[in-house]
Protein backbone atom coordinates (compact mmCIF):
# COMPACT_ATOMS: atom_id res chain seq x y z
CA UNK A 1 0.00 0.00 0.00
CA UNK A 2 1.18 3.64 -0.86
CA UNK A 3 0.97 5.92 2.27
CA UNK A 4 1.19 9.37 2.77
CA UNK A 5 1.76 11.10 6.19
CA UNK A 6 2.72 14.20 4.22
CA UNK A 7 -0.62 15.19 3.70
CA UNK A 8 -1.33 15.36 7.28
CA UNK A 9 1.53 17.81 7.90
CA UNK A 10 0.60 19.99 4.45
CA UNK A 11 -2.85 20.88 6.39
CA UNK A 12 -1.81 21.05 9.71
CA UNK A 13 -2.95 24.87 9.87
CA UNK A 14 -6.30 24.03 8.75
CA UNK A 15 -6.16 20.90 11.77
CA UNK A 16 -4.82 23.14 14.39
CA UNK A 17 -7.79 26.00 13.27
CA UNK A 18 -10.19 22.45 13.50
CA UNK A 19 -8.87 21.58 16.86
CA UNK A 20 -9.45 24.86 18.52
CA UNK A 21 -13.02 25.25 17.54
CA UNK A 22 -13.57 21.64 18.59
CA UNK A 23 -12.31 23.06 22.23
CA UNK A 24 -14.04 26.53 21.97
CA UNK A 25 -17.15 24.33 21.03
CA UNK A 26 -17.12 22.17 24.24
CA UNK A 27 -15.83 25.33 26.10
CA UNK A 28 -18.70 27.71 24.70
CA UNK A 29 -21.74 24.77 25.50
CA UNK A 30 -20.28 23.91 28.98
CA UNK A 31 -20.25 27.73 30.06
CA UNK A 32 -24.13 27.98 28.54
CA UNK A 33 -24.89 24.55 29.79
CA UNK A 34 -23.93 24.29 33.12
CA UNK A 35 -26.02 27.67 34.02
CA UNK A 36 -29.26 26.09 32.20
CA UNK A 37 -28.70 23.27 33.82
CA UNK A 38 -28.64 24.48 37.27
CA UNK A 39 -31.80 26.29 36.19
CA UNK A 40 -33.84 23.33 34.95
CA UNK A 41 -32.84 21.92 38.27
CA UNK A 42 -34.12 24.46 40.26
CA UNK A 43 -37.05 24.43 38.45
CA UNK A 44 -37.46 20.69 38.18
CA UNK A 45 -37.02 21.04 42.94
CA UNK A 46 -39.39 24.05 43.14
CA UNK A 47 -42.73 23.89 44.27
CA UNK A 48 -44.21 25.39 41.14
CA UNK A 49 -45.57 22.38 39.23
CA UNK A 50 -45.89 24.40 35.82
CA UNK A 51 -41.88 24.92 36.63
CA UNK A 52 -41.41 21.08 37.38
CA UNK A 53 -43.16 19.86 34.83
CA UNK A 54 -41.96 22.25 31.79
CA UNK A 55 -38.25 21.29 33.14
CA UNK A 56 -39.05 17.36 33.47
CA UNK A 57 -40.38 17.48 29.83
CA UNK A 58 -37.32 19.20 28.55
CA UNK A 59 -35.24 17.05 30.19
CA UNK A 60 -36.87 13.84 29.17
CA UNK A 61 -37.08 15.35 25.60
CA UNK A 62 -33.56 16.13 24.77
CA UNK A 63 -32.23 13.49 26.79
CA UNK A 64 -33.83 10.38 24.93
CA UNK A 65 -33.16 12.35 21.44
CA UNK A 66 -29.77 11.08 19.50
CA UNK A 67 -27.74 14.41 19.77
CA UNK A 68 -27.11 14.28 15.84
CA UNK A 69 -30.85 14.34 15.28
CA UNK A 70 -31.16 17.41 17.55
CA UNK A 71 -27.93 19.07 15.06
CA UNK A 72 -29.98 17.99 11.64
CA UNK A 73 -33.01 19.35 13.69
CA UNK A 74 -31.75 22.61 14.52
CA UNK A 75 -30.24 22.48 11.02
CA UNK A 76 -33.28 21.90 8.61
CA UNK A 77 -36.39 22.89 11.07
CA UNK A 78 -35.65 25.47 13.07
CA UNK A 79 -35.67 28.03 10.84
CA UNK A 80 -38.56 26.92 8.89
CA UNK A 81 -40.22 26.51 12.40
CA UNK A 82 -39.40 29.17 14.15
CA UNK A 83 -37.80 31.49 11.65
CA UNK A 84 -34.74 31.57 13.50
CA UNK A 85 -31.73 31.54 10.96
CA UNK A 86 -28.10 31.32 12.91
CA UNK A 87 -24.34 30.13 11.56
CA UNK A 88 -23.53 26.67 11.10
CA UNK A 89 -21.56 27.06 14.23
CA UNK A 90 -23.69 28.91 16.61
CA UNK A 91 -26.62 26.14 15.48
CA UNK A 92 -24.25 23.22 16.13
CA UNK A 93 -23.77 25.30 19.28
CA UNK A 94 -27.70 25.45 20.33
CA UNK A 95 -28.19 21.35 19.05
CA UNK A 96 -24.90 21.05 22.19
CA UNK A 97 -26.54 23.38 24.59
CA UNK A 98 -30.11 22.00 24.32
CA UNK A 99 -28.59 18.34 24.96
CA UNK A 100 -25.94 19.36 27.35
CA UNK A 101 -28.39 21.35 29.26
CA UNK A 102 -30.90 18.31 29.88
CA UNK A 103 -28.03 16.04 31.27
CA UNK A 104 -26.48 18.91 33.66
CA UNK A 105 -30.06 19.53 35.07
CA UNK A 106 -30.34 15.69 35.93
CA UNK A 107 -26.62 15.99 37.12
CA UNK A 108 -27.52 18.95 39.01
CA UNK A 109 -30.50 17.98 40.36
CA UNK A 110 -29.30 14.49 41.52
CA UNK A 111 -26.67 16.29 43.54
CA UNK A 112 -29.20 18.85 45.33
CA UNK A 113 -31.32 15.75 46.11
CA UNK A 114 -28.29 13.98 47.40
CA UNK A 115 -27.87 16.51 50.74
CA UNK A 116 -29.86 15.84 53.68
CA UNK A 117 -33.23 17.62 53.83
CA UNK A 118 -32.41 18.47 57.53
CA UNK A 119 -29.27 20.64 56.11
CA UNK A 120 -31.83 22.80 54.58
CA UNK A 121 -34.39 22.46 57.85
CA UNK A 122 -31.19 23.48 59.83
CA UNK A 123 -30.83 26.68 57.63
CA UNK A 124 -34.69 27.71 57.53
CA UNK A 125 -34.53 27.30 61.53
CA UNK A 126 -31.62 30.09 61.68
CA UNK A 127 -34.26 32.27 59.64
CA UNK A 128 -32.86 31.62 55.84
CA UNK A 129 -35.37 31.36 52.87
CA UNK A 130 -35.41 28.72 50.97
CA UNK A 131 -33.45 30.20 48.74
CA UNK A 132 -30.70 31.58 50.73
CA UNK A 133 -30.45 27.83 51.98
CA UNK A 134 -30.32 26.74 48.41
CA UNK A 135 -27.55 29.25 47.62
CA UNK A 136 -25.67 29.21 51.22
CA UNK A 137 -25.90 25.48 52.15
CA UNK A 138 -27.02 23.29 49.89
CA UNK A 139 -25.46 24.35 46.58
CA UNK A 140 -22.17 24.59 48.34
CA UNK A 141 -22.45 21.37 49.31
CA UNK A 142 -24.01 19.37 46.19
CA UNK A 143 -20.44 20.93 44.21
CA UNK A 144 -18.72 18.36 45.18
CA UNK A 145 -20.70 16.07 44.38
CA UNK A 146 -21.85 17.34 40.78
CA UNK A 147 -18.13 17.98 40.27
CA UNK A 148 -16.78 14.45 38.85
CA UNK A 149 -20.01 13.86 37.20
CA UNK A 150 -19.53 17.28 35.28
CA UNK A 151 -15.78 16.25 34.41
CA UNK A 152 -17.59 13.08 32.73
CA UNK A 153 -20.16 14.86 30.81
CA UNK A 154 -16.83 17.48 29.66
CA UNK A 155 -15.15 14.36 27.83
CA UNK A 156 -18.41 13.14 26.33
CA UNK A 157 -18.59 16.50 25.25
CA UNK A 158 -15.58 16.98 23.68
CA UNK A 159 -15.76 13.92 21.67
CA UNK A 160 -19.37 14.19 20.81
CA UNK A 161 -18.82 17.50 19.09
CA UNK A 162 -17.53 15.72 15.89
CA UNK A 163 -21.17 15.11 15.34
CA UNK A 164 -21.62 19.16 14.39
CA UNK A 165 -19.23 18.39 11.75
CA UNK A 166 -22.33 16.87 9.82
CA UNK A 167 -23.87 20.42 9.19
CA UNK A 168 -20.46 21.55 7.88
CA UNK A 169 -19.10 23.45 11.06
CA UNK A 170 -15.02 23.31 10.30
CA UNK A 171 -14.31 21.46 13.95
CA UNK A 172 -11.96 18.93 13.57
CA UNK A 173 -13.60 16.25 12.20
CA UNK A 174 -15.67 17.88 10.00
CA UNK A 175 -11.62 19.15 8.35
CA UNK A 176 -10.34 15.87 8.75
CA UNK A 177 -13.10 14.91 6.76
CA UNK A 178 -12.86 17.69 4.14
CA UNK A 179 -8.68 16.52 3.79
CA UNK A 180 -10.32 12.96 3.31
CA UNK A 181 -12.37 13.49 0.28
CA UNK A 182 -10.07 16.21 -1.45
CA UNK A 183 -7.04 14.44 -1.30
CA UNK A 184 -8.93 10.02 -1.08
CA UNK A 185 -5.82 9.89 1.51
CA UNK A 186 -8.52 7.95 3.82
CA UNK A 187 -6.74 5.57 6.22
CA UNK A 188 -4.01 9.09 6.93
CA UNK A 189 -6.55 11.40 7.15
CA UNK A 190 -8.34 9.21 9.75
CA UNK A 191 -5.35 7.96 11.53
CA UNK A 192 -4.63 11.31 12.03
CA UNK A 193 -8.27 12.27 13.68
CA UNK A 194 -8.17 9.94 15.58
CA UNK A 195 -4.56 10.34 17.31
CA UNK A 196 -5.28 14.87 17.61
CA UNK A 197 -8.66 13.72 19.50
CA UNK A 198 -6.88 10.80 21.18
CA UNK A 199 -4.00 13.36 22.44
CA UNK A 200 -6.26 15.60 23.22
CA UNK A 201 -9.15 13.63 25.07
CA UNK A 202 -6.32 11.80 27.21
CA UNK A 203 -5.51 14.67 29.52
CA UNK A 204 -8.83 15.43 30.48
CA UNK A 205 -10.46 12.06 30.70
CA UNK A 206 -6.80 12.03 33.43
CA UNK A 207 -7.89 14.85 34.60
CA UNK A 208 -11.29 13.96 35.48
CA UNK A 209 -10.27 11.05 37.33
CA UNK A 210 -7.96 13.04 39.83
CA UNK A 211 -11.31 15.26 40.12
CA UNK A 212 -12.96 12.27 40.99
CA UNK A 213 -10.47 11.21 43.77
CA UNK A 214 -9.96 15.05 44.62
CA UNK A 215 -14.02 15.34 45.68
CA UNK A 216 -14.77 11.99 46.60
CA UNK A 217 -17.13 12.25 49.08
CA UNK A 218 -16.38 10.97 52.35
CA UNK A 219 -19.40 10.17 54.80
CA UNK B 1 -52.07 17.72 94.45
CA UNK B 2 -49.99 20.16 92.39
CA UNK B 3 -51.75 22.66 91.06
CA UNK B 4 -50.97 24.99 87.71
CA UNK B 5 -50.45 27.71 90.13
CA UNK B 6 -47.16 26.42 91.63
CA UNK B 7 -45.61 26.95 88.53
CA UNK B 8 -42.40 29.09 88.50
CA UNK B 9 -43.44 31.83 86.37
CA UNK B 10 -47.06 31.13 86.35
CA UNK B 11 -46.81 35.47 86.55
CA UNK B 12 -44.52 35.79 83.64
CA UNK B 13 -46.54 36.17 79.88
CA UNK B 14 -46.49 32.90 77.93
CA UNK B 15 -44.29 32.96 74.91
CA UNK B 16 -45.35 30.00 73.03
CA UNK B 17 -48.94 28.25 73.62
CA UNK B 18 -50.34 25.72 71.97
CA UNK B 19 -53.91 25.59 71.90
CA UNK B 20 -55.85 22.16 70.54
CA UNK B 21 -52.81 21.45 67.91
CA UNK B 22 -53.77 19.21 65.45
CA UNK B 23 -51.19 17.90 63.17
CA UNK B 24 -52.01 15.15 60.21
CA UNK B 25 -49.87 13.14 58.29
CA UNK B 26 -52.33 11.76 55.50
CA UNK B 27 -54.70 9.68 57.80
CA UNK B 28 -52.32 9.32 61.04
CA UNK B 29 -53.13 11.56 63.56
CA UNK B 30 -49.93 12.89 65.04
CA UNK B 31 -50.84 15.59 67.29
CA UNK B 32 -54.29 15.39 68.43
CA UNK B 33 -55.73 18.65 70.62
CA UNK B 34 -52.65 19.09 72.04
CA UNK B 35 -52.74 22.02 74.44
CA UNK B 36 -50.29 23.34 76.40
CA UNK B 37 -48.12 26.35 76.93
CA UNK B 38 -44.37 27.66 77.80
CA UNK B 39 -43.76 31.10 80.09
CA UNK B 40 -41.30 32.97 80.04
CA UNK B 41 -38.04 31.99 81.66
CA UNK B 42 -39.23 28.19 81.95
CA UNK B 43 -37.82 25.31 80.60
CA UNK B 44 -40.46 22.77 79.14
CA UNK B 45 -39.52 19.34 78.71
CA UNK B 46 -41.70 16.74 76.43
CA UNK B 47 -41.46 12.80 77.35
CA UNK B 48 -42.94 9.78 76.10
CA UNK B 49 -42.59 6.88 73.54
CA UNK B 50 -41.13 7.77 70.05
CA UNK B 51 -43.50 8.54 67.62
CA UNK B 52 -45.75 9.68 70.18
CA UNK B 53 -45.86 13.43 68.76
CA UNK B 54 -43.09 15.58 71.04
CA UNK B 55 -40.93 16.12 67.72
CA UNK B 56 -43.91 17.50 65.92
CA UNK B 57 -45.02 19.75 68.30
CA UNK B 58 -41.76 21.09 68.65
CA UNK B 59 -41.66 21.23 64.48
CA UNK B 60 -44.87 23.08 64.66
CA UNK B 61 -43.73 25.65 66.96
CA UNK B 62 -41.67 27.49 64.00
CA UNK B 63 -43.73 26.57 61.34
CA UNK B 64 -41.31 23.78 60.19
CA UNK B 65 -44.11 21.54 59.59
CA UNK B 66 -47.76 23.47 59.13
CA UNK B 67 -50.88 22.42 61.95
CA UNK B 68 -53.95 20.97 60.32
CA UNK B 69 -55.91 22.99 63.25
CA UNK B 70 -55.81 24.82 66.38
CA UNK B 71 -53.23 27.77 67.11
CA UNK B 72 -49.32 28.15 67.61
CA UNK B 73 -49.65 31.58 69.47
CA UNK B 74 -45.78 33.14 70.17
CA UNK B 75 -46.29 36.00 72.39
CA UNK B 76 -49.89 35.94 71.87
CA UNK B 77 -49.77 36.17 68.14
CA UNK B 78 -50.85 33.14 65.80
CA UNK B 79 -47.90 31.71 63.42
CA UNK B 80 -48.28 33.22 59.94
CA UNK B 81 -49.09 31.08 57.45
CA UNK B 82 -47.40 33.01 55.06
CA UNK B 83 -43.85 32.08 54.03
CA UNK B 84 -41.72 35.56 54.46
CA UNK B 85 -44.16 36.26 57.81
CA UNK B 86 -43.03 33.02 59.02
CA UNK B 87 -39.64 33.22 58.53
CA UNK B 88 -39.40 36.45 60.97
CA UNK B 89 -40.91 34.42 63.67
CA UNK B 90 -37.84 31.44 63.26
CA UNK B 91 -35.42 34.12 63.61
CA UNK B 92 -36.83 35.05 67.09
CA UNK B 93 -36.31 31.27 67.70
CA UNK B 94 -33.47 28.54 68.10
CA UNK B 95 -33.14 24.87 66.77
CA UNK B 96 -31.10 21.84 68.02
CA UNK B 97 -31.63 18.81 65.79
CA UNK B 98 -31.15 15.46 66.93
CA UNK B 99 -28.41 15.09 64.17
CA UNK B 100 -26.57 18.39 65.09
CA UNK B 101 -27.18 19.37 61.33
CA UNK B 102 -23.81 21.30 61.44
CA UNK B 103 -22.86 22.68 57.93
CA UNK B 104 -19.87 20.41 56.80
CA UNK B 105 -18.47 22.68 54.34
CA UNK B 106 -17.93 25.56 57.09
CA UNK B 107 -16.03 25.70 59.91
CA UNK B 108 -17.22 25.61 63.58
CA UNK B 109 -16.72 29.33 63.54
CA UNK B 110 -18.53 30.31 60.52
CA UNK B 111 -21.47 27.64 61.45
CA UNK B 112 -22.17 30.15 64.25
CA UNK B 113 -21.41 33.39 62.32
CA UNK B 114 -24.04 32.23 59.39
CA UNK B 115 -27.48 33.40 60.71
CA UNK B 116 -26.33 37.03 61.88
CA UNK B 117 -23.86 37.62 58.26
CA UNK B 118 -26.72 35.65 56.20
CA UNK B 119 -29.93 36.74 58.04
CA UNK B 120 -29.23 39.99 59.70
CA UNK B 121 -27.16 41.45 57.20
CA UNK B 122 -24.19 41.45 59.53
CA UNK B 123 -20.59 42.27 58.54
CA UNK B 124 -18.43 39.02 58.59
CA UNK B 125 -15.70 40.82 61.33
CA UNK B 126 -18.88 41.24 63.60
CA UNK B 127 -20.73 37.77 63.02
CA UNK B 128 -17.28 36.22 63.64
CA UNK B 129 -16.67 38.36 67.11
CA UNK B 130 -20.12 37.50 67.99
CA UNK B 131 -19.73 33.73 67.08
CA UNK B 132 -16.39 33.63 69.04
CA UNK B 133 -18.22 34.95 72.40
CA UNK B 134 -20.78 32.31 71.88
CA UNK B 135 -18.29 29.38 70.85
CA UNK B 136 -16.21 30.46 74.26
CA UNK B 137 -19.64 30.36 76.32
CA UNK B 138 -20.32 26.49 75.19
CA UNK B 139 -16.32 25.80 76.03
CA UNK B 140 -15.18 25.63 72.25
CA UNK B 141 -13.02 28.40 71.23
CA UNK B 142 -10.42 26.70 71.08
CA UNK B 143 -12.21 24.65 68.32
CA UNK B 144 -13.10 27.54 66.26
CA UNK B 145 -11.73 26.59 63.22
CA UNK B 146 -12.00 22.77 62.83
CA UNK B 147 -14.60 21.56 60.61
CA UNK B 148 -17.74 19.70 61.97
CA UNK B 149 -15.72 16.27 60.80
CA UNK B 150 -13.34 17.04 62.88
CA UNK B 151 -15.67 17.08 66.38
CA UNK B 152 -16.79 14.70 68.58
CA UNK B 153 -20.82 14.29 68.44
CA UNK B 154 -20.78 16.09 71.51
CA UNK B 155 -18.47 19.09 70.30
CA UNK B 156 -20.60 19.19 67.24
CA UNK B 157 -24.33 19.92 69.27
CA UNK B 158 -22.30 22.09 71.56
CA UNK B 159 -21.61 24.34 68.34
CA UNK B 160 -25.06 23.95 67.07
CA UNK B 161 -26.57 25.80 70.56
CA UNK B 162 -24.18 28.19 69.44
CA UNK B 163 -25.26 28.68 66.23
CA UNK B 164 -29.26 28.77 67.74
CA UNK B 165 -27.80 31.15 70.16
CA UNK B 166 -26.35 33.72 67.36
CA UNK B 167 -29.47 34.86 66.32
CA UNK B 168 -30.40 36.06 70.14
CA UNK B 169 -33.50 33.85 70.47
CA UNK B 170 -36.31 34.23 72.53
CA UNK B 171 -37.34 30.45 72.83
CA UNK B 172 -34.54 27.70 72.13
CA UNK B 173 -36.19 24.41 71.05
CA UNK B 174 -34.40 21.70 71.45
CA UNK B 175 -34.98 17.93 69.47
CA UNK B 176 -33.69 15.25 71.09
CA UNK B 177 -30.56 16.88 71.22
CA UNK B 178 -28.44 13.99 73.21
CA UNK B 179 -29.77 11.24 71.18
CA UNK B 180 -27.55 10.44 68.28
CA UNK B 181 -24.42 11.33 70.84
CA UNK B 182 -21.95 8.58 72.59
CA UNK B 183 -22.70 8.27 76.44
CA UNK B 184 -19.88 10.20 77.19
CA UNK B 185 -20.52 13.36 75.41
CA UNK B 186 -24.38 13.58 76.91
CA UNK B 187 -23.11 15.05 79.92
CA UNK B 188 -21.34 17.87 78.50
CA UNK B 189 -23.98 18.75 76.12
CA UNK B 190 -26.79 18.95 79.17
CA UNK B 191 -24.12 20.87 81.12
CA UNK B 192 -24.79 23.32 78.40
CA UNK B 193 -28.49 23.24 78.31
CA UNK B 194 -28.61 23.93 81.83
CA UNK B 195 -26.37 26.83 81.80
CA UNK B 196 -28.95 28.61 79.61
CA UNK B 197 -31.53 27.51 81.78
CA UNK B 198 -30.41 28.69 84.65
CA UNK B 199 -29.82 32.53 82.68
CA UNK B 200 -33.51 31.96 82.07
CA UNK B 201 -33.67 31.56 78.58
CA UNK B 202 -36.75 30.25 77.83
CA UNK B 203 -36.52 26.19 76.25
CA UNK B 204 -38.66 23.60 74.55
CA UNK B 205 -37.20 20.32 75.53
CA UNK B 206 -37.69 17.04 73.53
CA UNK B 207 -35.51 14.49 75.46
CA UNK B 208 -35.19 10.77 76.81
CA UNK B 209 -33.04 11.89 79.53
CA UNK B 210 -35.56 12.05 82.49
CA UNK B 211 -32.83 12.99 85.05
CA UNK B 212 -32.02 16.29 83.09
CA UNK B 213 -36.18 16.52 82.96
CA UNK B 214 -35.93 16.06 86.64
CA UNK B 215 -33.89 18.52 87.50
CA UNK B 216 -34.00 21.41 85.25
CA UNK B 217 -37.84 21.52 83.72
CA UNK B 218 -40.09 23.75 85.12
CA UNK B 219 -42.83 21.66 83.34
CA UNK B 220 -43.23 18.54 82.22
CA UNK B 221 -45.44 17.43 79.41
CA UNK B 222 -45.91 13.40 78.53
CA UNK B 223 -47.00 12.16 75.06
CA UNK B 224 -48.95 9.82 73.74
CA UNK B 225 -50.48 8.47 70.32
CA UNK B 226 -50.34 12.42 69.79
CA UNK B 227 -51.89 13.40 72.70
CA UNK B 228 -51.19 14.88 76.22
CA UNK B 229 -51.80 12.32 78.75
CA UNK B 230 -50.57 14.74 82.04
CA UNK B 231 -48.90 17.44 82.58
CA UNK B 232 -47.52 19.20 85.74
CA UNK B 233 -44.03 20.19 87.78
CA UNK B 234 -41.52 17.74 87.39
CA UNK B 235 -42.05 16.64 91.02
CA UNK B 236 -45.74 15.54 90.37
CA UNK B 237 -44.65 13.53 87.17
CA UNK B 238 -41.60 12.18 87.81
CA UNK B 239 -42.76 11.14 92.14
CA UNK B 240 -46.59 10.94 92.01
CA UNK B 241 -48.00 10.74 88.37
CA UNK B 242 -51.63 10.36 88.27
CA UNK B 243 -52.09 9.10 84.76
CA UNK B 244 -51.31 5.44 84.28
CA UNK B 245 -49.59 5.58 80.82
CA UNK B 246 -47.08 7.82 82.79
CA UNK B 247 -46.41 5.26 85.26
CA UNK B 248 -45.94 2.65 82.48
CA UNK B 249 -44.04 4.94 80.25
CA UNK B 250 -41.56 5.69 83.13
CA UNK B 251 -41.29 2.21 84.56
CA UNK B 252 -40.44 1.17 81.21
CA UNK B 253 -37.40 3.74 81.61
CA UNK B 254 -36.61 2.19 85.18
CA UNK B 255 -37.91 5.22 86.57
CA UNK B 256 -39.04 4.49 90.12
CA UNK B 257 -39.68 7.57 91.64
Amino acid sequence: MNLDWNIVWDHRAELLDGALLTVLLTVLTMVVAVPVGIVLALMRLSKSRVLAGASQAYVEFFRNLPLILVVYWAFYVMPVLLHIQFSAFTTGLVALCLNVSAYNAETFRAGINSIRKGQTEAAIAVGMSRWQAMKKVVIPQAWRRVLPVLASTWVSLFKDTSLVSVIAVGELAHVALQIRSSSFRVLEMLTAMAVIYWLMGYPQAKLVDWIQKRFEVKE
Amino acid sequence: MTTRSERKSASQAPVVVYDKVRKLYGSFVALDGVSVQVNKGEVMCLIGPSGSGKSTLLRCTNALEAIDGGRVLIDGVPLPTDEREARKVRQRMGMVFQNFELFPHKNALDNVAIGPVTVLGMSETKARERAMKLLEKVGLADKAHNFPSGLSGGQQQRVAIARALAMEPEVMLFDEPTSALDPETIGEVLNVMKKLADEGMTMVVVTHEMAFARSVADWVVVFDHGKVVEQGPPRQIFEAPTAERTRDFLGHLGWHG
